[in-house]
């Protein structure tokens, strides 16, 4: 290698300006190793640059100084604190500087910003608390619809005169209870009505039987979120009704101590 | 005119990187003055020159832990700190458009009237004076306002090649007229 040359070449004062790119700097930093001579020159002109420098300094204003000191031992960690603590510096008629206007703007942004969030946040917030309440609405009003379709579909059934009516008054000991089989004699459909009924406990339901030629046949479960009127299964015919409190999911024969309702069908 | 430093350059890093308020206010003292004065070549304005030399401060405290020996002298290196520190100050997006095509524009720049007239007396932009005009824009472009050279190639609309060759040779001429 050429190494006059390459000093020559302009490369060191590229590097110590900081123009020469990643693969040019290493190779320079390479060869300074193996090469004396361009060692020296490059010291050499960063003496130079550094003469520039040092004919050319301009002492700063006094602020400064104190300033940095304030943000270097100070206050180390909070930027905002930085930025104040440069303000008051300035504020000494001596040292009214224009970037104090700029530090004036970035507390004004940044405390614009923190206002701006904190208003986000309560707005958000209310909007949520809003949007809550509307589907909560919303939902109660569909329930209520619901139950409503239900209710008007009950009594257009009572009003039905294909619809036989069976009232099932309680049994002795039950006297609380009532309820009312509506049995479609077109298409032998059981409708049962529970709304007078006492609360089903957990891990029990009541279930419907009708009586057939004097024995029992079960018409079906009663759901216990049953509202209005219910379909259960189809009976072709019957003698009686009756409700009888069972284990989830119902039994074979019903547990007749624990009849509630009984209706029997008038010849 | 800063004092004659009575701390080695090695001996000085080692304080600095103690992190001491004395050797920051010696740092301080001693270099302010010099870098003021690269800052303000660059950025050409007094008030923003504030702001980034306590920038250039600020990063050679914290990034006095990076500075290798091996690469370059303490004084390149703060220099080096500095321009790039201005650089970036020009270039930030808040500053271009306050100024919009003031100093950045390259055609502006031929257009001597429109360059500070104290500024253009200070350091490596007082030399350049000297220098033929497409070498005077390449540096201009180059160091003074950090265009890369392919960026240079796009800007001038010359081969990325030509802008290499006449980088170099503008330096070497740089270098002449820094030596008298």
């Amino acid at each position: 290698m050429d190494i006059r040359a390459y000093i020559q070449s302009g490369i060191i004062e590229q590097y110590v300006l900081g123009l020469a790119d990643a693969g040019e700097s290493a190779e320079l930093e390479q060869l300074r190793a193996q090469y004396p001579e361009l060692n020296e020159a490059i010291l050499d002109f960063e003496e130079s640059l550094e003469k520039i420098a040092l004919n050319n300094a301009i002492q700063p204003p006094s602020f400064i100084k104190s300033a940095l000191e304030k943000q270097l031992f100070q206050a180390e960690t909070k930027t905002i604190a930085v930025v104040e603590k440069t303000f008051t510096d300035q504020q000494q008629p001596a040292t009214v500087y224009n970037t104090g206007l700029w530090k004036y703007l970035a507390a004004a942004s940044i405390i614009l910003l923190v206002a701006s969030t904190a208003l986000n946040f309560y707005f958000y917030s209310g909007y949520k608390n809003s949007t809550q309440q509307y589907e909560a609405l919303l939902s109660e009003r569909n329930t209520l619809q619901a139950n409503n379709v239900l209710y008007q579909q009950g009594l257009q059934m009572f009003q039905d005169s294909l619809m036989m009516h069976i009232p099932m008054p309680p049994l002795p000991g039950r006297e609380q209870n009532f309820a009312t089989v509506l049995w479609d004699q077109k298409s032998k459909s059981v409708y049962i009505y529970t709304a007078n009924m006492q609360h089903v406990p957990k891990g029990k339901q009541y279930q419907l039987w009708a009586i057939v030629d004097g024995k029992p046949v079960s018409a079906g479960m009663i759901d216990s979120d049953c509202a209005g009127v219910c379909k259960l299964a189809a009976i072709d015919h019957a003698e009686a009704f009756a409700i009888t409190l069972e284990k989830e999911g119902g039994s074979p024969t019903p547990t007749l101590t624990e009849m509630y309702v009984l209706g029997k069908i008038k010849a | 005119m800063p004092e004659t430093p009575s701390y080695k350059e090695t001996e000085l890093v080692l304080l600095l990187k103690q992190r001491t308020q004395t050797a920051f206010s010696y740092l301080y003292d001693n270099y302010s003055a010099a870098l003021y004065g690269v800052v303000v070549s660059i950025v050409q304005d007094r008030e923003l020159a504030n702001d980034v030399l306590q920038e250039v401060f600020i990063k050679i405290w914290r990034q006095i832990d990076q500075y290798n020996p091996e690469k370059g002298k303490l004084y390149t290196w703060l220099i080096n700190i500095s321009r790039n520190a201005s650089i970036d100050t020009l270039r930030s997006k808040s500053y271009n458009e306050q100024k919009q095509n003031q100093s950045l524009n390259p055609g502006v720049y031929t257009a001597a009237g429109t360059i500070n007239i104290e500024t253009d007396k200070i350091g490596i932009r007082k030399i350049i004076q000297n220098l033929k005009e497409e070498y005077k824009v390449l540096i201009e472009l180059a160091y003074f306002q950090g265009y890369t050279q392919d960026e240079i190639s796009k800007m001038l609309n010359i081969p990325l090649g030509t802008v290499k060759t006449r980088l170099r040779n503008a330096l070497i001429q740089l270098r002449e007229y820094l030596k008298r």
